[in-house]
């Protein structure tokens, strides 16, 4: 209990920290602390869905996507305050997944992880041609505003709110429910979890962070075009983080983002052209060194729970 | 009559050109405990797959306490109050043993886990109930998977070779457990090669062949059976 005492401790004055941050910190600080708070959002919303059950997506970007259109669509052609914009965009985004979860849910192992890129590229197409409404391919621009310290708040309440989340379907029967399907979804059905309907529930859970985060990101950079949130590298990033981090826990997400992104960081300003070669070469260690990722090593070594 | 807890007529199953359950039909009374025997490979496990819905049959009905299961999902099946054990271990290797149990159940957590301490008691896996399930020897695994069907309190059970790796020790209390669940209420179906285990469990046995009913009666007739005989030794 003590321990548990220290951890909150800790994790209070991490936040009261962040809290304060913005009054004293540089424009460069504020923006990359933003940016952190976007990778946890949306590695923390892929563990849901992959670390959790298992069904790993590969088009997770396209509910960032969606969520910076509906987002950047409802400010610039309707006129609406960011922050009701932004949880638009998480309700668009958790619609979408609610049309697409159902067939795509059905599919085992490989055939849903390439179901999830398609959709990401049928979504970019599609963006691309409806010009009327997101400027098509020449983008969409949003009014001039800045907001970037409200932003932060705004995206630091999401990352928060997710792991918190997170941490309450770890520790719940739900979550268990979940992790059987990982484990053996044959067996989960004969023992009378219905499977079907707890994959729908962390999908659906998993949409709505990256909508909020693309529908921030969308009002923050003020300009958005297909290629800038359907790109599938950020899907990639949010795996590796969470691989790295350890997936199927709590703060595993929240490491790989804040570890990797200032890694990336670091190197991209020193080593412009060795960063996408480091990159692949993290995902690469990761895959053959740790697939467990540092907590999950640190889990099974130690006997740790989940919300490590 | 009473209605029968299970009660299967003329069920088929086939893949590609091999027959693994031949229009089989069988009925199972409350309260018993009933034995399936037959050469490897005569579908035994195929039958049990049929039951609750991880296979999809080719024909043939199927009643759970006289309603209609067949064609339903496998979860569905199992909240109808069917229970199953897998002959190749099924348990949820990366949960805990206790966590196991847990997560098959609903409602009150705390009644559930008084329950599933006294389950792991039972089969002697209290002091390891935080251990990882994949991470429990064979025999420990099977037990394990034998108590979380008891979990849900199904009124039919369905166990496929559960004494094979058990310790003989534990066996006999596995086997007492069976008999107690009988005296509960409880139906069981029991695939199982040891014919010592079938001999003193069973009141009931149905013999496979090629996924044919070819007997069906007590242990002891069985036994003499002609055509069992031959099943299993040839001509
Ligand atoms: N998924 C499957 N695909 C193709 N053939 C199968 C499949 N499952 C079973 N069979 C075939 O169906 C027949 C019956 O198999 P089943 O596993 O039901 O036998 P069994 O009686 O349980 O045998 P054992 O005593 O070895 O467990 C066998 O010929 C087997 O090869
Ligand atoms: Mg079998």
């Amino acid at each position: 209990m003590t321990r548990r005492r220290a951890a909150l401790a800790a994790l209070a004055a991490v936040v009261a920290v962040l809290a304060a941050y913005p009054a004293f910190a540089s424009g460069y600080g504020v923006r990359a602390t933003l940016q952190v708070f976007m990778w946890i959002v949306l590695a923390s919303s892929w563990n849901l869905i992959s670390g959790l059950t298992g069904y790993v997506s590969f088009g997770h970007v396209a509910f960032f996507g969606a969520g910076a259109y509906a987002g950047a669509i409802l400010v610039a052609k309707a006129g609406w305050p960011w922050l009701p914009a932004a949880l638009a965009g998480g309700v668009a985004a958790v619609l979408l997944a609610l049309v697409i979860g159902y067939p795509c849910l059905r599919l085992r192992g490989p055939y849903f992880a390439i179901a999830m890129l398609g959709l990401n590229e049928v979504l970019r197409a599609l963006v691309s041609y409806f010009e009327g409404l997101t400027g098509g391919g020449n983008g969409l621009s949003l009014p001039t505003l800045d907001a970037t310290i409200p932003i932060y708040y705004a995206m630091g309440a999401s990352a928060a709110m997710v792991t918190l989340v997170t941490h309450a379907i770890i520790t719940s029967r739900f979550g268990l429910r979940l992790m059987t399907i990982r484990e053996d979804e044959v067996a989960a059905e004969a023992m009378g979890i219905d499977t079907g309907r707890h994959k729908l529930y962390a999908f659906l859970l998993s949409a709505a962070g990256p909508g909020i985060a693309g529908a921030l990101t969308a009002r923050d950079q003020g300009y958005i075009e297909p290629i800038s949130v359907f790109p599938l590298a950020t899907t990639i990033t949010m795996i590796v983080m969470v691989l790295f981090g350890g997936k199927g826990t709590v703060w595993g997400p929240v490491l790989g983002a804040v570890v990797l992104f200032v890694a990336q960081e670091v190197v991209w300003t020193r080593y412009p052209y060795v960063h996408p070669l480091l990159f692949g070469a993290i995902i690469v260690a990761v895959v053959l060194l740790m697939p467990r990722g540092v907590l999950g090593i640190l889990q099974i070594r130690y006997r740790l729970p989940r919300t490590i | 009559m009473t209605t029968p807890v299970l009660e299967i007529e003329r069920l088929r199953k086939r893949f590609g050109g091999v027959i693994a359950v031949d229009d089989v039909s069988l009925r199972l009374e409350a309260g018993r405990i009933y034995g399936l025997i037959g050469p490897n490979g005569s579908g035994k496990t195929t039958l049990f797959n049929c039951i609750t819905g991880v296979e999809r049959r080719d024909g043939g009905r199927v009643r759970v306490s006289g309603e209609r299961v067949d064609g339903l999902r496998p979860w569905e099946i199992a909240q109808k109050g069917v229970g199953r054990t897998f002959q190749v271990i099924r348990v949820f290797p990366e949960l805990s043993a206790l966590e196991n149990l847990l997560v098959v159940t609903r409602g009150h957590l705390g009644g559930a886990r008084t329950r599933a301490l006294e389950l792991l008691r039972f089969v002697k896996l209290e002091g390891l109930r935080d251990e990882y399930a994949g991470n429990l020897s064979y025999g420990q695994q099977k037990l394990l998977e034998f108590v979380r069907v008891l979990m849900r309190d199904p009124t039919l059970i369905l166990l496929d070779e559960p004494a094979a790796g058990v310790n003989r020790t534990l066996l006999n209390d596995l086997l007492d457990a069976v008999r107690q669940l009988r005296d509960r209420g409880k139906t069981i179906l029991l695939v199982e090669h040891d014919m010592k285990v079938v001999m003193g469990l069973c009141e009931t046995v149905f013999v496979l062949d090629h996924g044919e009913k070819i007997a069906e009666g007590a242990p002891g007739i069985i036994q003499t059976d002609e055509r069992v005989i031959e099943a299993y030794f040839g001509r």
